[in-house]
């Protein structure tokens, strides 16, 4: 019987194929938009989250206790040897960065403005953020920056592009920081301006300057000591167990992850889901109503047949059969088509990226990139299957409401 | 041919269809068809023998009485049990002949052997075997829109008995035929009858078929006037 069932719903769809075709196309374009829109905003989200994540404090961060809340020189690391030792052993670290900071104030002969500086080592950086990927081009300047290093005196220093411009100054000009030494000393150095960055990370562009380890080591006045220690793992999702061997293994330090320090973040991506929740609710909403508004004259217009069948024997629940199975088919062929328009266009997104370079200055302001790549998650489409599967089931409860209230003798002989 | 097949006793069926109004269909009938009966109901139109019919198969609810079909009390049924008494032991032929449209002939004449779980051998056998009869054996992939009227009223005989029902109805069966087949198709019924013991009644106001019947019950307004076996 449930192949005459199935045959019954599928020759009812195909007879009427331009009104089966109408809410095929309709669930197919709902859920390519769906999957667009989630697939794009969790990208602006995810980006955002990497960049701050692999520029600034890594998955896990480590530092002097005491020194997040009163950076001063004195709170420093002060072994950073035998951290490098358990890292450069650890399979999970991907990879790490030690930088010694402190802020000042740097000044060119146009204007002046507080600033920290990152002392670094250069091929560090580049293994833990590509650095030289946020290498800016458009520096003033008309040397197209490929290249980038500290300079042969190690003087060379890498600022953000918003400090650049408010310091007017580009490639090659010169800056002077000034700041407290561990003597407490104000000292001043020189600096050449050798690359801008433009990573989206507000705090990076606006405030910092990479300079070279040595430089800062020497301008500060410290020796072996880090002021903080970025991790990158290879698998996010180990973050916590690192951090709690970390911990057990420097019980001194404070070690934190990346949603400790900056718990905004974590916020930004939680709101997201809950925000294509909400379209993806309302999206289903209207795509339900379309769907119940056919299964209705669908059935409607086929009370008769009904009532035949009744006649004949068959029980309300073998036609409740019929009519959810054709809902189901609806469902599952919109499922289906809008799932591979969907995904490929995911899959273009995620390749080549949305450029939405007209609205660069408003994505600025919120750290994120202005190309924005998409991102694919198979809860994309497990969630949208439980969506399409509701919607067309939902569907078909008013008609067979109305089938149900309806008795076989009153059909065949009224309609 | 055992008495009391079915047993039809004070039925009263009243219809109200506005608040004010009600329409007295059926009054105090009272009727037995024996077990291999072939029994015309016949009156003018409004008498009530689409209403008895519907009654006797289950499609309907008197206001009053009872059905009594095989010694099970029809009237006392639920809806899900009328439905599966319908499905197993009454076969319809409707006046519009009422085919399923989107299945082919072979397939609305295996459709309450498929309710009732026959397999697909014993299907196939049967709908042959009863394609033959009526010869419409080469019709059997068609659908019904791309059959004649006479044509579709055999598929609907067809699947009317497939299931070997106790009892068939047919509520003017030959009303939209030529008279040619019209008396095929009264032929085959009377066939049906002879040969597989299938009750039979079905309600006409054509003379020449009521000449065919074995048992004859005539109404007018809805009330039994004649009562009698013909010849």
């Amino acid at each position: 019987m449930f192949s005459m069932t199935a045959k019954i719903a599928w020759a009812s769809l195909v007879r009427r194929r331009v009104r089966s075709l109408m809410v095929v196309i309709m669930i197919a374009i709902s859920l390519w938009g769906l999957l667009f829109i989630e697939g794009i905003y969790d990208g602006m989200t995810e980006q955002m989250i990497d960049t701050a994540i692999r520029v600034d404090c890594g998955h896990i961060s480590i530092f002097a206790q005491g020194y997040r809340l009163d950076p001063d020189l004195y709170k420093q690391i002060a072994d950073s040897a035998v951290i490098d030792e358990v890292l450069q052993h650890d399979q999970r670290v991907r990879s790490y960065t030690k930088r010694l900071q402190q802020t000042g104030l740097v000044s060119t002969a146009h204007a002046a403005r507080g600033a920290s500086i990152y002392g670094v080592n250069l091929q560090d950086e580049e293994r833990q953020c590509s650095l030289s990927g946020y290498l800016y081009p458009r520096a003033n300047s008309d040397r197209i920056q490929r290249e980038y290093d500290f300079g042969v005196k190690l003087c060379g220093a890498l600022i953000g592009y918003k400090l650049a411009d408010k310091l007017q100054v580009k490639i090659g000009s010169k800056l002077i920081f000034s700041a407290q030494n561990l003597q407490g000393e104000l000292q001043s150095m020189v600096l050449k301006v050798s690359g801008v960055l433009k990573s989206n990370n507000m705090l990076f562009d606006d405030k910092v300057i990479f300079v070279s380890a040595a430089t800062a080591r020497k301008f500060l006045g410290l020796e072996g000591q880090v002021s903080h220690v970025a991790i990158l793992l290879n698998d996010e999702t180990q973050t916590l167990a690192v951090q709690q061997e970390l911990s057990r293994e420097f019980p001194q330090l404070e070690i934190l992850r990346w949603d400790q320090l900056y718990p905004a973040l974590l916020q930004s991506r939680q709101m997201m889901k809950v925000s294509n929740m909400v379209i993806s609710t309302l999206i289903f909403c209207a795509v339900s109503l379309g769907i119940i508004g056919v299964m209705l004259v669908s059935v409607l217009e086929r009370l008769r047949e009904f009532g035949i069948m009744q006649a004949v024997g068959t029980t309300f629940g073998q036609i409740r059969n019929i009519v959810v199975v054709e809902s189901l088919l609806l469902g599952g062929s919109g499922f289906i088509l809008g799932a591979v328009i969907g995904g490929l266009t995911l899959v273009y997104f995620r390749a080549y990226g949305l450029d939405l370079s007209v609205f660069s200055t408003a994505f600025e302001q919120f750290g994120m990139d202005a190309v924005t790549y998409a991102v694919i998650r198979p809860s994309f489409f497990i969630n949208a299957a439980i969506a399409v599967l509701m919607s067309t089931l939902v569907s078909v409860l008013l008609p067979l409401r109305v089938l149900k209230s309806s008795q076989p003798v009153e059909i065949i002989s009224k309609l | 041919m055992t008495a009391e097949f079915l047993e039809i006793k004070q039925i009263t069926k009243v219809f109200q269809p506005a608040k004010e109004v009600k329409v007295l269909a059926l009054q105090s009938v009272n009727l037995s068809i024996s077990r291999g009966d072939f029994a015309v109901i016949s009156g003018p139109s409004g008498s009530g023998k689409t209403t008895l019919l519907n009654i006797i198969g289950g499609l309907d609810r008197a206001t009053s009485g009872t059905v009594t079909l095989d010694g099970q009390l029809l009237s006392a049924m639920s809806e899900a049990e009328l439905c599966l008494t319908r499905r197993e032991h009454i076969g319809f032929v409707f006046q519009a002949y009422n085919l399923i449209p989107v299945l082919s002939a072979k397939e609305n004449i295996e459709y309450v052997m498929r309710l009732q779980g026959s397999s697909n051998q014993q299907c196939a056998e049967r709908t042959q075997q009863l394609a033959q009869k009526l010869s419409i054996d080469t019709l059997l992939n068609k659908l019904p829109n791309q059959l004649s009227g006479g044509q579709q009223q055999r598929v609907a005989v067809a699947r009317a008995v497939a299931a070997t029902p106790k009892l068939l109805l047919a509520d003017e069966p030959t009303a939209n035929l030529d008279s040619k087949s019209a008396a095929d198709l009264l032929d085959m019924l009377q066939r049906l009858n002879e040969d597989e013991g299938v009750t039979i009644i079905f309600s006409s106001h054509d003379p020449v078929v009521i000449a065919k019947a074995k048992h004859s019950i005539v109404l007018k307004d809805g009330e039994v006037v004649a009562d009698e076996y013909l010849g």
